[in-house]
């Protein structure tokens, strides 16, 4: 059985606990199974009889905590400390220590006066709630998720070989000095949406690794299209080519603006834009090319492209029924996640401060990420229909993140639209982001486990070692308002920011960018990203071109 | 008052306290077993890490506010990194690759906008002279290199039926 290398770690028993089990086996485990009823909100309470209320056998009161001897059955209620019937039992009869409390549906040991944890009783309180969540089958379905995980993960070694060789190249020049692929972008007329874009995915790495290595040939890609069609690619390509290549005069993306112009209808004029939007737009032009370019994309979706590769997620979505806690999972490709702000934290109103941010009043990421994955009670307007049930219900959605992308781009939406006005205004509060930030509370594993109450038990889609580290290293700032702003970026190289400012670059001080508003901001798997002493990006001695030869067989 | 009344008050209020302090406790254990419960499991590793980044930027914001360290204003007369300084419309010039004129970068785009008959502007103003260039039209002239619009006789933008080609602006260049 291979070892899973757990998001939790499995308590030691109490003796006690150690001493029922030996004593009495699954026996208690598995009567309280048929008990276990779980309420509107997913959470599982024990509850032996819908027609009765649960009385304690002593005192035939029903207030306060109640337990259930694992042993005899008897239940026991504990007001206080004075008045605890469930002590009483304990000592009345030797050996139950164990019982398990009715609202929380946990165990409890008298002796140690404390609750105690067994991966059996959790699989045993979790085996009803999870109808059509698929608890782990491993035995069979092991291997085959294993291969189906080397065959994901394969593109993130090819990642992984290709950054390992620049960077053994790079050793040689190493040498202190302003990091390459640093250069200013003129502002060709209201273009800073896209060169705060450009400038963060100079800097992807999957995209930088891509490009350098010549993966897009220019000339291969005259030859193949015969009926000269623009190549959006190509004209990355070239920017990249001029970026990297050592000369520090602000460079005019306009051919690429050209094209990507004949390409986007609606974006197409001397106006202001939002950076994300060209940024999906951009992705879209690439993915058009790259996936057609003799590539198949196959059956199951995995589109080989560059832009697929590097940005390409997974979100799931899961419709629980409030009734029988039945659920449905949907799933969806994303290249980014757009977030929305945790308004209720804007300081003014301490009232309403969600429980992350009390005391400081201000919004975090980490705030927002939790709020994408809150679950979600839908409006009795919008019941589902459950197949289990065969009836339309209250339902819950949650959503989660299924597979996470090499490269997460967070979009955080600053607008906020009032039906009444009509009309959009932008949020200006400050959002605190992390430098390093741990996406693992918010993959699915990860929330529907919480949702079943944190219980231990094998996940089936418990992902066993992924990278769910991520650097961030690029932010797209905007300042100003809706209509009219300004956008910069914030690139963060050997572990320096530097501020692009369309044809300026400079360098700031992390706190500037702590401070900044961020409005995209773009994570690398921490694997892939290489932080201060390695000099890795540095402009060798001599400003040729060939600093950069294509590294054979860079697959 | 009537006693009576009193009474029934307060054994309501009697009642009514009870009841919140059951619900409340209900939501006090709540909180602490599942509480318990991640901590136990483990699952709360990363509070250590977000609080110091919290820290962190709250420590960013307060020495932001401070005038004297503001480096997000005007950073269009300052140096930049690899000692250059840059106007602020970028005077690069280079030829617009849709018409061949040699154009100042910080104006391609609104040179393009109009070059390539996109945009507001450009669609109005081809409707002022539009008799004029679908005479030009008719007598075959060279169309632009790029037309957004395949039937010089659609009138899908304009509701009085004008014709807009993009002919005129194309020929005369941009008016600056």
């Amino acid at each position: 059985m291979s070892s899973i290398k757990s998001s939790y770690s499995i308590p030691t028993e109490c003796k006690h606990l150690q001493n029922y089990k030996l004593k009495h086996g699954l026996k208690g485990y598995n009567l309280i199974r048929d008990s276990v009823k779980i309420d509107s909100f997913g959470k599982s309470v024990i509850d032996k009889s819908k027609l009765q209320v649960p009385r304690c056998s002593f005192c035939s009161g029903c207030q306060g905590r109640l337990f259930l001897c694992l042993i005899c059955s008897s239940m026991s209620c504990s007001l206080s400390p004075e008045s605890n019937h469930t002590l009483l039992h304990s000592q009345s009869f030797s050996g139950h220590e164990i019982y398990v409390e009715l609202e929380m549906a946990e165990l409890y040991c008298m002796v140690c006066s404390d609750q105690v944890y067994d991966p059996d009783f959790d699989k045993a309180v979790v085996s009803k709630q999870a109808v059509g969540l698929g608890l782990s089958r491993r035995n069979e379905d092991g291997e085959l998720r294993l291969s189906k995980r080397k065959r994901l993960n394969f593109g993130l070694d090819l990642e992984l070989k290709s950054i390992k060789r620049f960077i053994s190249l790079r050793d040689q020049y190493s040498k202190s000095c302003i990091p390459l692929g640093l250069r200013g972008l003129n502002n060709l007329g209201n273009t800073c949406f896209m060169n705060s874009v450009l400038q963060a995915l100079l800097h992807a790495p999957p995209l930088r690794n891509y490009f350098l290595s010549d993966r897009h040939n220019r000339a291969m890609c005259r030859k193949r299209s015969s009926d000269r069609r623009l190549c959006l690619p190509c004209d990355v390509d070239v920017i990249f080519s001029a970026v990297f290549s050592g000369d520090r005069t602000p460079y005019s993306p306009a051919q690429f603006l050209y094209s990507w112009w004949q390409h986007s209808e609606n974006l197409a004029n001397y106006e202001q834009h939002d950076a994300h939007e060209f940024f999906i737009s951009m992705l879209d032009r690439i993915h058009e090319t790259e996936g057609k370019a003799g590539h198949v994309i196959r059956d199951n979706g995995d589109c080989p492209c560059i832009i697929h590769r590097a940005f390409s997620g997974l979100l799931r979505s899961d419709v629980t029924c409030t009734s029988c806690g039945f659920t449905s999972s949907t799933y969806d490709p994303c290249v980014d996640i757009s977030l929305d702000l945790d308004t209720s934290t804007s300081g003014r109103d301490p009232g309403k401060l969600s429980k992350l941010n009390e005391s400081i009043g201000t919004s975090t990421l980490v705030g927002c990420l939790d709020l994408f994955t809150r679950p979600e009670k839908l409006g009795s307007c919008q019941k589902l229909y459950c197949e289990n049930c065969q009836e339309k219900q209250d339902s819950l959605k949650q959503l989660s993140i299924k597979k996470l992308p090499v490269v997460l781009c967070l979009h955080i939406k600053r607008f906020a639209h009032s039906p009444v006005k009509k009309l959009s205004r932008k949020i200006d509060a400050h959002l605190e982001f992390p430098f390093s930030l741990d996406m693992k509370p918010y993959l699915s594993s990860s929330i529907v486990r919480r949702r079943l109450g944190n219980r231990m038990f094998a996940f089936q889609d418990d992902d066993i070692d992924i990278n769910t580290e991520f650097e961030v290293f690029a932010v797209v700032t905007h300042s100003g308002m809706l209509e009219s702003g300004h956008y910069v970026t914030y690139l963060r190289l050997q572990n320096q920011w530097f501020k692009c400012d369309d044809a300026w670059i400079t360098k700031v001080n992390e706190e500037v960018v702590r401070a900044s508003q961020c409005y995209l901001v773009y994570y690398v798997q921490k694997v892939l990203y290489h932080k201060g002493s390695e000099d890795v990006s540095c402009q060798p001695l001599s400003s040729h071109a060939d600093a950069f030869v294509p590294i054979a067989g860079c697959c | 008052m009537s006693t009576s009344n009193d009474d029934n008050l307060s054994s309501h209020s009697q009642l009514s306290y009870q009841v919140f302090g059951e619900l409340l406790d209900s939501i006090i254990v709540d909180v602490a077993s599942e509480s318990h419960r991640i901590a136990r499991l483990g699952l709360d590793r990363n509070l250590d890490a977000a609080e110091e980044e919290l820290r962190l930027s709250l420590q960013a914001r307060g020495s932001a506010a401070d005038p004297s360290s503001s480096s997000e204003t005007t950073s269009k007369y300052v140096v930049d990194i690899f000692g250059q300084t840059h106007p602020p419309v970028a005077n690069e010039i280079f030829d617009c690759m849709n018409c061949g004129r040699s154009i100042m970068a910080g104006r391609f785009a609104p040179h393009l906008e109009k070059c390539m008959g996109k945009g507001r502007k450009a669609r109005l103003k081809a409707t002022r002279s539009s008799t004029a260039a679908q005479n030009r039209h008719s007598r075959g002239s060279p169309g632009s290199a790029y037309s957004p619009y395949p039937n010089p006789n659609s009138t899908n933008r304009l509701s009085n039926g004008s014709l807009h080609v993009t002919g005129d602006d194309y020929s005369n260049g941009t008016l600056e």
